[in-house]
């Protein structure tokens, strides 16, 4: 409370500084502009919407340390080689012409948060003092009244700052950090860095699986066949006929294992059940299970096949969290369609307490969702139940 | 013959011994990555290592460098490195010390039990068996390289078998030619490869290794 009263007071304090210089920087703007008629002014103008940049990255870090300000940075200044290069990137960049707006728009903000510091500290100081040192004129109420109402102001003095510091702080978010657009495109690199990620790491857990088990297994199975083979070779030596149907014995059942781990693995690349719609494959799934699970789907029309997937993969998921972590006794998995939205609901009477942290697995289940614009949520109380949401677009 | 088995996937390694045991071999050791495979091999000292490429931690090609190292440290010890798909590289990589007592087969070589077993032996003498597998790949590549392009089909045929590390008796039984003929393929291919007249069969190896190499 102290240190945060401290540091609103000193950002006040700089507001002298910080927006004089940007109102000075203001008046070089504009007189830049006014020279681009006869050229002088294109590069001034360019040099001070770069510096722009540099005032409004000053301003967003002191409203971020000093105010506590979400603000993002933004994406970093890229002109290409070359002076006609750079000056053109800095004449249309809009990180500097919205630090420019910034530094006016700000201008009452700032004339609003020095009055409120002023008023409210060193109106509340002076009414303090003002019985000791007989600054007010006789005939107004007694010192009584007048120092508790200094006292009070200086109580209030914190959050009154506070409060006339909003428009600063807003001003900061908006204008200061990434605009809408860079924020959507940020999230859509992110998304698309997490796909490729997910489908490598796919790709290789399947090579691992078919690497480690499958074929491992098959080589195992050929093994046995082969010390099979060499001994129905000597078959009419007494021991090595039976010696050969224990091997034989051995590797159908290898066989019969293997193709049911063939088979597991198929369903974790990609269920064929999916071919006839998330319904069936839904069925599947609550059916493989081993706590009970009642399923409701209500589909108007079948959503795009790849968002079948990753409705089917977070079911998946979820059923298996619930399984593994929730203790519950039974689920409920709800799909309906509505508006060109597809929420998936997975329900469970178990203890709770899910987060969607590190390790958790809904942390890639969110990063996969993401990455089809669609949204996960996690209702997860200490007891119980455990309600999580994922609903997702129709189409692609 | 004493045999130390590097191998992670438990079936199969268990699947290894028993078949090793069971034809007479006596398997010293199992292990299932490449740092007990060392410490193994340098407390029983065994006449065969037999190397899975892939094993923890990193499941790359743990158990490729660790054969190179045990090449290295105990020459006496034949490597058998022993994978589930053939990499030109990782031959030239373990024959780039010389190619005295090493392998490089296909684990679905061991369905033959016999010609396994065979392999094994040749090793522990101080041969060379590389997987017929890794001679189509090395031909397949050749075919583009300039120097190889040279070797007739026969030719080609006769070097697969070297590099097999049959004898010329051996080769001359496969293809079905005279025991005469198959020399003549092979002081062809010396020379074609570039390789001097030397009274040793290292130069076998050396037309194997040039080939890897290209």
């Amino acid at each position: 409370m102290l240190v945060t009263t401290g540091r609103a007071l000193a950002y006040t304090l700089l507001l002298p500084l910080t927006a004089g210089i940007g109102l000075v920087h203001l008046v070089v703007v504009l007189l830049s502009v006014l020279t681009t008629v006869n050229l002088v002014g294109v590069p001034m103008l360019a040099l001070s919407l770069v510096a722009a940049r540099g005032l409004g990255t000053v301003n967003r870090r002191l409203a971020r340390a000093l105010l506590g300000a979400r603000v993002t940075d933004p994406a970093p200044f890229r002109p290409g080689k070359g002076l006609f290069r750079w000056m053109g990137a800095a004449l249309v960049d809009a990180t500097g012409w919205r630090a420019v707006g910034h530094a006016l728009i700000r201008i009452p903000a700032a004339v609003l948060a020095l009055a409120a510091a002023a008023g409210l500290w060193g109106g509340g100081l002076i009414l303090l003092v003002s019985p000791v040192w007989r600054l007010v004129p006789d005939g107004w109420p007694s010192a009584a009244l007048l120092a508790p109402a200094g006292l009070a102001l200086l109580l209030l003095a914190p959050r009154g700052l506070r409060l006339a510091l909003a428009p600063e702080r807003l001003l900061a978010g908006t204008l200061l950090g990434m605009s809408a657009s860079e924020t959507r495109i940020r999230r859509l690199e992110q998304a698309r860095a997490f796909a490729v990620d997910d489908a490598v790491a796919r790709l290789r857990q399947v090579e691992r699986d078919l690497h480690d088990g499958t074929s491992a297994r098959l080589v195992t199975l050929a093994m046995s066949l082969g010390l099979a083979r060499e001994e129905l070779d000597l078959a009419h030596h007494p021991g090595h006929l039976e010696r050969a149907r224990e091997l034989v014995g051995g590797a159908h059942r290898d066989a019969k294992e293997t193709v049911a781990e063939l088979r597991d693995l198929i369903r974790g690349i990609l269920p064929p059940a999916l071919d006839q719609g998330l319904e069936t494959a839904l069925a599947t799934l609550a059916a493989r299970t081993p706590i009970p699970v009642r399923l409701h789907t209500d589909l108007p029309e079948r959503p795009d096949p790849s968002i079948e997937v990753v409705a089917y993969f977070c079911a998946t998921e979820l059923l298996a969290n619930v399984v593994r972590h929730s203790g519950a006794r039974h689920a409920a998995v709800d799909v309906r369609g509505r508006d060109g939205r597809l929420t998936l609901t997975v329900r469970d009477d178990g203890t709770g307490g899910a987060v969607a942290g590190a390790g958790s697995g809904l942390r890639g289940l969110a990063a996969r969702v993401g990455a089809v614009d669609g949204a996960i949520d996690v209702r997860s109380p200490a007891g119980g139940p455990t309600v999580i949401t994922v609903a997702l677009p129709f189409r692609i | 013959m004493r045999i130390v088995i590097a191998e992670d996937a438990v079936m199969l390694r268990d699947g290894l011994r028993m078949l090793l045991t069971a034809r007479g071999r006596d398997v010293v050791a199992a292990v299932g990555d490449g740092e007990a495979l060392r410490a193994a091999v340098a407390e029983h000292e065994p006449d065969v290592a037999v190397v899975d490429v892939r094993m923890p931690p990193t499941h790359t090609d743990e158990g490729l460098q660790a054969a190179i190292r045990i090449r290295r440290d105990h020459p006496n010890v034949g490597v058998l490195v022993f994978s589930q798909y053939i990499e030109t590289r990782y031959a030239a990589q373990l024959l780039a010390d010389g190619a005295h007592g090493v392998g490089y087969l296909l684990k679905e070589r061991v369905a033959d039990v016999s010609d396994f077993l065979s392999a094994l032996d040749r090793i522990a003498g101080g041969e060379t068996v590389l997987d017929p597998e890794v001679v189509t790949q090395i031909m397949g590549a050749s075919r583009r390289a300039e120097t190889l392009v040279t070797l007739t089909s026969r030719e080609r045929d006769v070097l697969a078998l070297m590099a097999e590390g049959r004898s010329n008796t051996a080769i001359a039984g496969a293809l079905f030619l005279s025991y005469g003929s198959v020399e003549k393929h092979v002081s062809q291919i010396f020379a074609k490869l570039g390789l001097p007249p030397s009274d040793n069969d290292h130069r076998r190896v050396l037309a194997v290794l040039r080939h890897l190499q290209a």
